[in-house]
């Protein structure tokens, strides 16, 4: 998270956001009781309300049996959570990652939720993740390689049919790639190659770019293109907020939306 | 980390000549005056000469070259835990000689000798070398002379370097080589060989195209820890993703890696089941428009050394990294 410009330092030191690893073996019941006591510590601290996220698809991916198991592993999960979230002041997002769901378990997971909130991920492969942010506009975050380097290339060349045919659309196609961790020479050479093809008045503008990311553009011509902006990302660490002199609620800083209802999170593709 | 990112266009290309000796005495004979016409014109000198043979140039000329801040003495083959890469050797001699020219702006004339400790077992080091220069100095202005004895321990470097270059020097002249071949038919008759065998790997992984991010994940494993900055590891990770998706995009679906980690730094092999096109690939700098070969390219220039071959089973690259 520090790596994508949260500021989670503080919250972690003053004990307002705890990281648990996931553990396969824990039952449901297990999970459950965990989050009973974890919110009950929180309200007797003084804290107002508590907000849980997590992503169960390991119940599929660890092989606990079959994958119909995993499913019913995370259904069980599901009613137990939500036995103890019910009458408590407690958010609960719970990420159900696509690649590893069938339609079936997200038919039966939606069932299960009262909200759902679908992200507007373009692409999402669990390694890369491509996110629109507005016309012509694109974040790209996780790692670019062989196995998904022509998602790019289409995102690039469907914004710039669109700058192309709506007279007010912006003329810069950007790519926030801030949390962009890799990028294959084949994936840079094709930033390059689709700056130089733009047409004259349009660029292809890439913000909050990495040292290595920043080598390997360089290293394929980047400088060379002049219809290709890019801007490295700033290395000050993210903005830490004053320390709290009273607690206000275990609020993850980054959270998109507060609500007061459980919400599952679907990536549609 | 200085990375060349295209070719140049240059009015002089390279001029690769052989010539023969008899003894060291002779052999010097011939280096002096292609030494003075050099330091005459007032053009980069280059030599990858045994030190006593430098050393007799130098008497010759009168302490010319020592002195002369013109002189680059280019890198010898490191002969490291991977073992010796003439292909390697051909790269690094062109980063030299293409900083050199660039500096300058004039052709740099480099003399080189033989030297018998990289033979190998069949002296086949010399032809894979020639053949190398021939594709990593084309677009360079270099005019290099190579210098052989005339009777080597192994019949095969006379024929490679009869086979390898296009001018001999004969009689202090250059003429044209009628049994001169271009550098990869050279190769297919003489594949480049097989490094010397390393243990039983550290780490084995199988892997396909979608399980590239396993590969880049064990590398900067095997790496943490060992005294590389981040930066490095970053560049050496680059360098064997580079090498793994040609493998599973140009060779077969499934591949293959082995690490090896200790003291002499990182030792790591890609094998797949595929054939090699090219005999010496990334060993000349892409032409921009180009999409393909800027890979192994860039991955030559940041790993110690990058050798390629192809036997029965299918095409190895291995590479060394140090920190």
């Amino acid at each position: 998270m520090t790596d994508d410009g949260v500021a989670v330092t503080a919250p972690l030191r003053e004990g307002r956001l705890a990281v648990v690893p996931g553990d396969p073996r824990s039952s449901a019941q297990d999970v459950a009781e965990a989050v009973r006591s974890t919110v009950d510590a929180a309200l007797a601290a003084g804290y107002p309300a508590v907000r849980i996220t997590g992503n169960p698809t390991f119940l599929v991916k660890q092989g606990r049996g079959t994958a119909t198991d995993g499913v019913y592993g995370m259904a069980d999960l599901d009613q137990a959570l939500d036995d103890v979230v019910r009458h408590r002041p407690a958010h609960v997002l719970c990420v159900y990652d696509r690649a590893h769901c069938p339609e079936e378990v997200v038919d039966r997971m939606r069932a299960a939720h009262r909200t759902e909130v679908v992200t507007p991920a373009i692409y999402d492969d669990g390694l890369l993740r491509l996110t629109a942010i507005g016309p012509g506009a694109a974040r790209v975050a996780g790692e670019v390689d062989h196995s998904n380097r022509p998602r790019i290339r289409s995102f690039l060349e469907s914004a710039l049919d669109r700058a192309l045919r709506l007279p007010d659309a912006p003329t810069d196609i950007r790519l926030d790639l801030s949390s962009l961790r890799f990028l294959d020479v084949a994936g840079a050479v094709g930033l390059v190659h689709a700056a130089e093809e733009f047409p004259n008045a349009h660029r292809l503008v890439l913000g909050g770019v990495r040292p290595r990311v920043q080598r390997v553009l360089d290293r394929c011509g980047a400088p060379f293109a002049t219809q290709l902006v890019v801007q490295p990302r700033g290395d000050a660490p993210p903005p830490e907020p004053p320390p709290a002199d009273r607690p206000t609620g275990g609020r993850i800083p980054d959270d998109p939306s507060p609500d007061d209802e459980r919400r599952s999170e679907q990536a549609s593709v | 980390m200085r990375i060349e990112t295209t070719r140049s266009a240059n009015a002089v290309r390279l001029e690769h000549a052989a010539g023969f000796h008899g003894s060291p005495t002779h052999l010097v004979d011939q280096l002096v005056p292609l030494a003075r016409q050099a330091i005459e014109r007032d053009e980069p000198l280059a030599t990858a000469l045994a030190p006593t043979t430098e050393q007799a140039l130098d008497d010759r000329l009168g302490g010319a070259v020592g002195s002369a801040d013109r002189v680059v003495r280019l890198r010898p083959a490191d002969s490291g835990p991977a073992g010796a890469s003439a292909q390697t050797v051909a790269a690094r001699w062109a980063l030299d000689l293409r900083a050199m020219g660039v500096a300058k702006g004039r052709p740099v004339t480099v003399l080189s000798e033989h030297a018998a400790a990289l033979d190998g077992s069949d002296g086949r080091f010399w032809t894979e070398l020639d053949a190398a220069l021939n594709v990593a100095l084309a677009d360079l202005p270099v005019r290099i002379t190579c210098f052989y004895p005339e009777l080597p321990l192994h019949l095969e470097i006379l024929e490679g370097a009869r086979r390898n270059h296009p001018l001999l020097l004969d009689g202090g002249e250059l003429r044209p080589n009628p049994a001169h071949h271009d550098p990869r038919a050279v190769l297919t008759a003489r594949p480049a060989a097989r490094p010397p065998v390393l243990g039983p790997p550290d780490e084995r992984l199988t892997f396909s195209a979608w399980q590239l991010h396993d590969v880049r994940t064990a590398v900067e494993r095997a790496l943490s820890g060992n005294g590389y900055e981040r930066e490095r590891v970053e560049d050496i990770v680059l360098a064997v993703n580079e090498l793994a998706t040609n493998a599973v995009e140009h060779g077969t679906p499934e591949a293959r890696m082995s690490l090896w980690t200790g003291r002499h730094g990182l030792m790591c092999e890609i094998d797949d089941g595929g054939t090699l096109r090219d005999p010496l690939p990334g060993l000349q700098a892409p032409h921009p428009a180009e999409p393909r070969g800027r890979g192994v390219w860039i991955a030559r220039q940041l790993c110690d050394s990058l050798h390629v071959w192809a036997d029965g089973h299918g095409t190895h690259v291995r590479v060394h990294a140090t920190p």
